[in-house]
């Protein structure tokens, strides 16, 4: 007998997984042999790798500081990971303690991880969801009890586009994920780019993350641009994620370094 | 973005003791130095850092005034650089680059950025600098210990949570596979594993094992006149209640009205007699359904036996046949197993299902039997008769297999092959020379429902060369009765075409006469029994009988042949009735149509 397609998904923590990956390149120790061998096989054919996932990491503390100082109290962080230093809770709920963050993974493990760091928190909760599943997310009843729609609220997609293909129709979740949203609320984007990279680095990175459950999907700046579709893009659009609303003026030297792209829009109306 | 420049209050910031630092400097507000700045650069980027520029330069501003005034106290206070090293450790600036920066950083411009002069202050800055690393070191390895244990605990967590869904997944996944989906019963696939169990369990060879079939009696009506989702809403409510009437017992569905029951330990037949009726009375209640009242009754088949020898197969099958044994009867009551009757089913059953092969082996062959004048004693015609030289169990008369292909509809090909024999052999006999006999050929009620029956007896007439008026056509009563328009415009048809209508064993069956009035019938046959009556001389009434149909026929043109005549007074007294022919042993017995032929010449 064929089984159900409800069977759920056995552990698999033999397989690298991104989110662990990522912690390792914050310098994290969240991860497994497996995922710090995937890790530095990245970080030989991408030397900056660990780099470009502080950049990133730095440009989400910063896009959450913009989003509370602009009076958003409500964060639904989509593909959050595993989440060690500098989460979205952190930030947000550090500038505004009445914030409220509902994060969202497929990872299972990453999902346990966030749920015991988040235990006795009643203002934060994680769910295990896949951005594949936008009205899933939105119907789910913890992202329902500690976010109310009719107010605004930002979505977070920071470094996950990269792991959802065009055939995913990434522009046709947002729209869903938009449909949801009150006015005044927010979309977060970042994602790696390849845009002055060469063919063999570039080539190099998708072998690796082929070993992965979350094979990497590059898009350019104009790509992601076209991904706010219905949002106003905050100054200064999409940039390297250094360049965006920087701390200091060096803090933007080198930007393309990072490899990621990002930016910040505003639902108008 | 908001950053106060040179916050001083950086809540990032690790352990308490951190905040009780000695230092004169601790909590007052003032701009990073050079040294702390120049120390925010070196320790950028080698991990990820939550915080601003500016919150790191404050943080680092504060630890270098703690690391000030330890250089300056006496005695030099280790403890002082554990703290140290612990806090950067708790403010993420957690590498071994940021160790390696930090010592390099404060080795290098500490004591010369901020001027401070000691005779040994070389010497309190290498031990200091010991104390910040070795507190480092053990704050990085126990977090990086505690975030293995994290990771490693989350990886246990999802795994088991994710074991645990799997199982659930499979108690349902085992539950829908063994369960009907509609009442929620046991399917088939879980009564036969616990009938197997019940029959195969070691040490049960002893014991008794029952099982009932239950079938609702016409529960097509329900769905026909009521539609599907009421049908559906009775069985729910049916199953419910053999549930509770039937407590402790196995009770499944095994699709459609059918249900079964299992009884474990019996002792004896009495026991699954209770059981039937506990069942008939649980179905028979009138249920309320969609503001009906339905009443529905059952059939039960019920099979007991000891479980030495058994196998679930048998006992399915037995109870079923059992069942329909009890649908036969009328429904609404139990029937149990007879192994005799299963026995003699079975054999007609395979007798049944040897008939295609017997076919097509030519195992069948004809006899006929006269049917001759009354009036002068010339036969007539005969009329064919069907035998088949059985390989095993001898010749077979019509009897014995007749009524199974009826049933079977395995008498349409037999049939037409009766009618086609007898058509082609009944052409010979016409170039024997004189008035050769019709050949009368019995048709069962398939064959005269189906369509086509017109262009096949035209066929073979055609294809043999036989005068239509040389055949008959033998129909009984209760075909007739059942007989919709078609066929009888087919008969009629026929009838036209000049081949004989004949109603077999008339007077036996409904006694309609209206279908006299409709259809095409040349001959009447009147059943054996009421000629056998004409035996007893005092039984008056079959004669009176005989006479008035022969009176009916004759006033509707249709000449009468009176079957199972068996001796010369019955002849004789039929032909004083005015009867036309007659058939039975007195004129002959069923033979080949060459002895007959010979006769008549």
């Amino acid at each position: 007998m064929q089984r159900p397609d409800w069977a759920p998904d056995g552990i698999d923590i033999e397989r690298p997984s991104v989110a662990r990956m990522y912690d390792y390149y914050l310098g994290g120790s969240h991860n497994f042999a497996v995922d710090r061998a995937a890790a530095q096989a990245m970080v030989a054919a991408v030397p900056e790798a660990p780099l470009m996932a502080q950049a990133n990491r730095a440009f989400l503390r910063r896009a959450v500081q913009f989003l509370t100082d602009a009076g958003v109290r409500q964060f639904l962080d989509i593909g959050s990971g595993i989440p060690t230093v500098g989460n979205v809770h952190e930030i947000a709920q550090r500038n505004a303690p009445d914030a409220r963050v509902v994060y969202v993974d497929v990872d299972p493990v990453a999902v346990a991880h966030s749920r015991e760091i988040l235990d006795g928190n009643d203002r934060a909760a994680v769910v295990q969801e896949d951005l594949r599943h936008p009205e899933r997310i939105l119907t789910h009843p913890d992202v329902r009890r500690l976010l109310d729609f009719d107010r605004p609220v930002a979505v977070m997609v920071v470094a996950v586009l990269h792991f959802v293909s065009d055939d995913d129709r990434p522009a046709e979740l947002l729209r869903t994920l938009r449909a949801a949203l009150a006015p005044g609320s927010y979309l977060v984007l970042s994602q790696a780019s390849a845009d002055g990279r060469s063919d063999e680095e570039r080539a190099e990175a998708e072998r690796i993350y082929r070993s992965t459950d979350n094979p990497l999907w590059i898009r350019s700046r104009g790509e992601l641009a076209a991904l706010f579709d219905g949002f106003e893009l905050v100054e200064p659009g999409v940039v390297w994620v250094p360049q965006w609303r920087p701390e200091s003026a060096d803090g933007a030297e080198d930007a393309e370094r990072s490899a990621f792209i990002g930016g910040v829009g505003r639902l108008g109306g | 973005m908001g950053e106060p420049p040179g916050a001083t209050a950086v809540p990032v910031a690790g352990p308490p003791a951190a905040t009780a630092a000695p230092g004169a400097t601790g909590g007052r507000a003032h701009r990073p130095s050079a040294f702390a700045r120049a120390w925010a650069k070196a320790v950028s980027g080698t991990s990820y850092l939550p915080m601003t520029q500016a919150q790191l330069e404050a943080l680092l501003q504060r630890l270098t005034d703690q690391l000030a005034a330890a250089l300056a106290a006496e005695p030099l206070d280790l403890r002082v650089g554990h703290r140290v090293g612990t806090e950067l450790v708790a403010a993420h600036i957690a590498s071994a680059e940021g160790l390696g920066r930090t010592v390099e950083v404060v080795q290098l411009r500490l004591v010369r950025d901020l001027g401070l002069v000691a005779d040994d202050v070389e010497d309190r800055l290498a031990r200091l600098l010991a104390a910040v690393a070795t507190g480092y070191a053990r704050a990085l390895r126990d977090r990086t210990l505690d975030e293995q244990e994290s990771i490693r605990r989350a990886a246990m967590t999802a795994r088991a949570q994710a074991e645990r869904a799997l199982r659930a997944s499979e108690a349902r996944f085992r539950h829908q596979a063994t369960h009907d989906p509609l009442t929620g019963l046991p399917n088939r696939t879980l009564f036969t594993e616990r009938l197997t169990a019940a029959i195969n369990s070691p040490g049960r060879g002893a014991e008794r094992v029952g099982v009932c079939f239950l079938d609702l009696d016409r529960f097509k009506v329900v769905n026909d006149s009521h539609g599907h989702r009421t049908g559906d809403a009775l069985l729910v409510i049916v199953a419910d209640r053999l549930r509770r009437a039937l407590d402790g017992y196995l009770v499944a569905r095994l699709g459609g009205d059918e249900f079964v029951i299992l009884v474990e330990h019996t002792g004896g037949t009495d026991d699954m007699v209770a059981v039937a009726e506990a069942a008939l009375a649980a179905v028979r209640e009138p249920a309320v359904v969609d503001g009906h009242e339905l009443t529905v009754s059952a059939s039960v088949g019920i099979v007991e036996r000891q479980v030495a020898g058994a196998s679930p197969g048998d006992l399915m099958r037995a109870a079923d046949s059992t069942l329909h044994w009890a649908k036969a009867a009328g429904g609404v009551r139990w029937a149990l197993y007879d192994a005799d009757r299963d026995r003699q089913e079975l054999a007609r059953h395979a007798l049944s299902a040897a008939i295609p092969a017997a076919l097509e082996r030519g195992e069948f062959y004809l006899d006929y039997q006269p049917l001759a004048s009354l009036h002068d004693g010339r036969v007539v015609g005969v009329e064919a008769l069907v035998r088949w030289r059985h390989p095993e169990l001898g010749v077979l008369r019509p009897d014995s297999f007749i009524g199974l292909a009826e049933e079977t509809g395995l008498i349409v090909p037999l049939g037409g092959w009766v009618l086609a024999e007898a058509c082609r052999q009944a052409e010979s006999w016409s170039t024997a020379g004189g008035a050769a006999p019709y050949v009368s050929v019995n048709l069962a009620v398939r064959q005269v429902d189906r369509p086509g029956l017109v262009q096949e007896v035209h066929g073979l007439l055609r294809h043999t060369g036989l005068p239509p008026e040389r055949l008959q056509l033998e129909i009984t009563e209760s075909t007739m009765m059942s007989t919709a328009a078609e066929p009888v415009r087919a008969l009629r048809v026929l009838a036209d075409l000049g081949v004989r209508i004949a109603i077999d064993d008339f007077g036996t069956g409904y006694c309609n006469l209206a279908y006299l009035r409709d259809l095409p019938v040349t001959e009447l046959k009147v059943a054996g029994e009421f000629v056998a009556g004409l035996r007893a001389p005092e039984t008056r009434a079959d004669e009176r009988i005989l006479a008035s149909l022969v009176s009916l026929a004759h006033a509707l043109d249709l000449t009468v042949t009176a079957e199972g005549v068996e001796t010369a007074g019955q002849a004789e007294r039929l032909r004083a009735i005015g009867c036309d022919a007659g058939q039975g042993w007195h004129f002959g017995r069923p033979e080949p149509a060459e002895r007959i032929l010979e006769r008549i010449r």
